[in-house]
């Protein structure tokens, strides 16, 4: 029986075996590895090659959707409701600072004494319907005067009423001016 | 060492694949046509809503009565027709029993952007001018004519009047009446 620590052989183990076993596994793995990639790059190719096709036909199918609707636009008729939309809320604004200045005629006939008779009016709308009023007369007397002036007051719808450039004439009637502004609400216009 | 040349020609040609057509034809033509895509889809969207809005707007303004709509147009028409206008008030005053004279076409110039100072600005949908007439009747003859301008079926408004006495009840009535149209 031989003692365990003596070698079966002299003949040394080759160093280069071992690399060459190896190298042969690297290169099989780099081999796999090579392949493996371009495998995957070629099936990517050929889907990306794929997916293209797909997303330009795709694109194709939307581009002609796109037209037909395009095509199925009528601009008379867009511009048609358009100028509907704009007659409605135009007129609904107009209407809205619409003016009835008879109103204000029909009021001065029933406020004024018969003793007190204008020679002149001007009535003025302005663009956010403020109506102003100036206008000269002659009353039979200044308590006449007094008596319209009152009236205007007791009315509070011909407003802000000041008589000025007051005279008393020969003929002891009384000239005078009158500025003033509307109430708004008396001119409004409704149906 | 021949075992390691085709593994590296197919690195390269992987290589070569991957950067002259895989990464150009991804991030140029796909993501190109895939932004076109959404594109398509959002404008088809909308295009759809828009077909879902003018049938509905359709049907709301078959929905007004033609006389109706015959009566707004009257009421702001889409052309000045001052001459039209004009006949109409000369039969409304003839009706009212004023005798009217001196009418004249005043061009607005303030373009005033307050609100019911609808004049020529440019973004504005109406346009408007100032007719001035002078009249002459009396005091009944320009309440009748006045209430006739306020019902007017085409808008009118009276933005000045001036009145000038007499002691034989008939007077004098100088006026600046505003029409409208739609642009």
């Amino acid at each position: 029986m031989l003692p365990p620590t003596i070698p079966t052989s002299f003949v040394p183990h080759s160093s280069s075996a071992a690399a060459r076993r190896f190298g042969t596994n690297f290169n099989n793995a780099f081999g796999f590895f090579s392949y493996a990639v371009l495998l995957i790059i070629f099936l990517l190719a050929i889907g990306i090659f794929f997916y293209d096709r797909v997303l330009e036909n795709n694109q194709a199918s939307k581009n002609a959707a796109l037209a037909r609707a395009e095509a199925a636009i009528d601009l008379p008729t867009v511009e048609s409701f358009v100028r509907l939309r704009n007659r409605l809320s135009s007129g609904t604004t107009l209407l809205g600072s619409h003016v009835a200045l008879s109103n204000f005629f029909s009021l001065v006939e029933t406020l004024v004494p018969t003793t007190v008779r204008f020679t002149s009016l001007h009535l003025t709308v302005d663009d956010v319907k403020a109506v102003k009023l100036e206008g000269t007369g002659i009353a039979k007397s200044f308590n006449a005067l007094a008596a319209a002036s009152a009236a205007f007051a007791t009315d509070g719808r011909i407003k802000e009423a000041i008589f000025s450039n007051i005279v008393v004439t020969k003929d002891n009637t009384v000239s005078f001016a009158l500025s003033a502004t509307i109430d708004q609400k008396l001119v409004a216009f409704s149906l | 060492m021949n075992s390691r040349i085709l593994p590296s020609l197919s690195i390269l040609l992987s290589l070569g694949i991957f950067f002259v057509y895989v990464n150009p034809t991804w991030n140029n033509s796909i993501l190109a046509t895939q932004v076109k895509i959404a594109e398509a889809d959002q404008t088809l969207v909308a295009a759809t809503k828009y077909t879902t809005q003018q049938k509905e707007l359709t049907d709301a303004r078959n929905a007004i009565d033609p006389t109706n709509l015959g009566r707004l147009s009257t009421f702001l028409p889409d052309s000045v027709n001052n001459v039209g206008l004009v006949l109409d008030l000369n039969a409304l005053a003839a009706r009212s029993g004023l005798s009217l004279s001196n009418i004249d076409v005043v061009v607005n110039n303030a373009n005033a952007s307050a609100q019911g100072a609808l004049s020529v600005a440019n973004a504005n949908p109406v346009g408007s001018v100032n007719l001035s007439l002078s009249a002459i009747g009396t005091y009944e003859a320009l309440k009748a004519f006045l209430v006739g301008i306020e019902k007017s079926a085409r808008l009118l408004d009276v933005r000045d009047v001036v009145v000038r006495g007499s002691d034989t009840g008939v007077y004098n009535y100088q006026m600046k009446i505003r029409l409208y149209w739609l642009r």
